[in-house]
């Protein structure tokens, strides 16, 4: 049984119910989007609307989708009524909240209710829990590979990150593949030490050349905010399932994000920031805050549609980039 | 140290000298002018003459502009247009986060800064409209001199047209009702601010710089304060570009420590 997620959720449930989980919003940007997309403006879905909304509605309408669980509180609060689309269609869509408040007990009802509808019991989601944590590890060091001995590309250290939501639903091909993938980048030269290094934060994006283009213009991506929060890769092996997912700082306030970029601009040593907003995304409203908190140049991309840069999109970096190497020079 | 700029725009050539940091000479000669009094093609590529123009003697050489793929000065930096006007206003205003409007010979750029980094653009494309071509076209019918034209902004009359050479037709047909001339200058004034204004909503912040040759356009600055922002002039707008280059070779000799 395929069940499809709207973002990361505890995934753990899910493998341990012996299901597999399918991020809707990777088949969105990987596949035919054009065709998702059309699919959900022709229902009535309104033009000025994310397109990762329309785009993971048609997923789960057009491909071979039996259950949702629905994230409502900590993502997208468009998800509330994308739900309600969903079931009026008659898609079975189970409820998922990360408390706002953070509550221990709270994330307990939480997970209870998962484990409750897959009829799985907490032992065997730790078993689980404890089975992911390898390959958690293992994308940690290819993350590494990115920014501590500067082999990996951004865009590999962003699909490998984005992709810990649901282990491409097989976490033993993922994790060969993965390895393979490892083998391959441990075997390269670093990239040059005056390359320009920065930081992508917020929401994956959905302009697919947009790693490639910072590399075009001598710069690289080595630090991957929302993907490396996927990854749970900070917890340690008895971290308990409910802390795990408290700890997870994508879905809560903007202040715990701020403080991990923050470290990680320090760590990484990184010249600048891009950050990535959805067109007609709430998360655009953060930007407001970020530019104030951030000492380093924040450089804000919006997106809209899974497509390539634009011409504007590609001056604005080659122009950010340009400057940040006066400076590093 | 003695740092030279050179930015070269469609209408004119702008030079600009510092020894270590201070500006000791300027120069803005006519674009065609420049290439067919100072330059000369060796093997396809253009040689410009700089002892000509009493700059001989210089250290370093970097120069950006309109013209920019065609200049070869042996050991000169060729940089990016949009950088050398943003060096030219960090070190003339000392302001690190603003939005810099340059309206040149021929087009007109909006560049938002943060942090003293470019963060986003808009320019126009090809037509001239928004640019002191248009300026120098309706003052040549007016009949008068374009700094004359410039000093008009009291009661301007409606030019609508988006295209300058209807909007020529429309002056004529102002011109032919007795319309004084004072407010035909002021409403062409006002037509080249009404097409930049929109495109300058969309970039706006805290603080607006205005460069390039048509900032000293007394109506222009008139209707930018008017829309209640703070605009800043800097010492020498015509020159922004030029000194930006010279700006960036100070940076890049760690002469400045970004400012």
């Amino acid at each position: 049984m395929k069940v499809g997620i709207t973002t990361t959720v505890p995934v753990e449930v899910l493998y341990a119910a012996g299901v597999t989980p399918v991020d809707l919003n990777n088949i969105f940007v990987l596949g035919n989007s054009t065709k998702y997309m059309n699919y959900s403006e022709i229902e009535g879905f309104p033009r000025n609307l994310c397109a990762c909304i329309k785009g993971i509605y048609g997923v789960a309408m057009l491909e071979d989708i039996d259950y949702i669980v629905g994230v409502t509180e900590g993502d997208c609060s468009n998800t509330k009524s994308l739900i309600e689309v969903w079931r009026s269609k008659g898609k079975k869509v189970i409820l998922f909240g990360f408390p706002q408040k953070k509550q221990y007990q709270s994330m307990i009802e939480e997970i209870n209710h998962l484990m409750d509808h897959f009829n799985v019991r907490l032992e065997a989601v730790d078993d689980m829990k404890r089975e992911l944590y390898p390959i958690r590890q293992r994308v940690k060091y290819l993350d590494e590979l990115t920014w501590k001995t500067n082999q990996a590309t951004g865009f590999e250290n962003h699909l490998w990150q984005v992709s810990c939501s649901d282990f491409n639903g097989d976490p033993k091909v993922f994790l060969n593949e993965l390895e393979e993938a490892i083998q391959d980048i441990e075997g390269r030269k670093p990239f040059p030490s005056n390359e320009i290094r920065l930081g992508y934060i917020g929401v994956p994006p959905n302009i697919s050349d947009l790693y490639h283009l910072v590399e075009e213009n001598g710069g690289r991506i080595v630090f991957n905010e929302v993907q490396r929060a996927f990854t749970m890769a900070k917890e340690t092996i008895d971290t308990n399932i409910f802390n795990m997912y408290l700890n997870f700082t994508y879905p809560y306030d903007l202040q715990g994000r701020l403080t991990e970029i923050k470290e990680e601009i320090n760590n990484r040593r990184l010249d600048g920031i891009i950050h990535y907003t959805q067109s007609f995304c709430h998360r655009g409203i953060e930007d407001i805050i970020i530019k104030k908190s951030l000492k380093v140049p924040v450089l804000t991309i919006e997106g809209d549609y899974p497509e390539k840069g634009d011409a504007r999109t590609k001056l604005r970096l080659e122009s950010f980039i340009d400057m940040l190497k006066d400076l590093k020079e | 140290m003695k740092q030279l700029g050179i930015d070269i725009g469609s209408r004119a050539v702008k030079i600009a000298c510092f020894k270590d940091d201070i500006l000791i000479k300027t120069e803005i000669i006519s674009t065609m002018k420049f290439y067919r009094d100072f330059s000369k093609m060796i093997d396809g590529e253009i040689h410009i003459n700089l002892s000509q123009l009493g700059l001989s003697d210089y250290d370093n050489i970097i120069s950006t502009g309109y013209g920019r793929n065609n200049l070869q000065i042996a050991g000169a930096l060729i940089i990016n247009e949009l950088k050398a006007h943003v060096y030219g206003a960090l070190c003339q205003t000392g302001e690190e986060d603003f939005t810099l409007l340059d309206i040149g010979g021929q087009d007109f750029k909006i560049i938002k800064v943060e942090k003293g980094i470019i963060t986003d653009m808009l320019l126009n494309d090809k037509c001239a409209a928004s640019s002191g071509r248009y300026l120098e076209n309706m003052s040549n019918i007016l009949e008068i001199p374009l700094d004359d034209l410039m000093k008009h902004y009291e009661n301007p009359v409606n030019l609508n047209s988006t295209c300058a050479v209807f909007g020529e037709s429309e002056l004529i047909g102002e011109i032919a009702q007795g319309t004084p001339l004072s407010q035909l200058a002021a409403g062409i004034n006002y037509a080249l601010f009404k097409r930049i204004q929109p495109q300058l909503q969309k970039l706006r912040g805290r603080l607006l710089i205005l460069a390039g040759g048509v900032a000293e356009n007394e109506a222009i600055i008139h209707f930018l304060q008017q829309e209640d922002k703070h605009v800043i002039i800097p010492k020498y707008p015509q020159l922004n570009g030029a000194i930006g280059c010279c700006y960036l070779g100070f940076l890049k000799k760690g002469m400045k420590n970004n400012e």
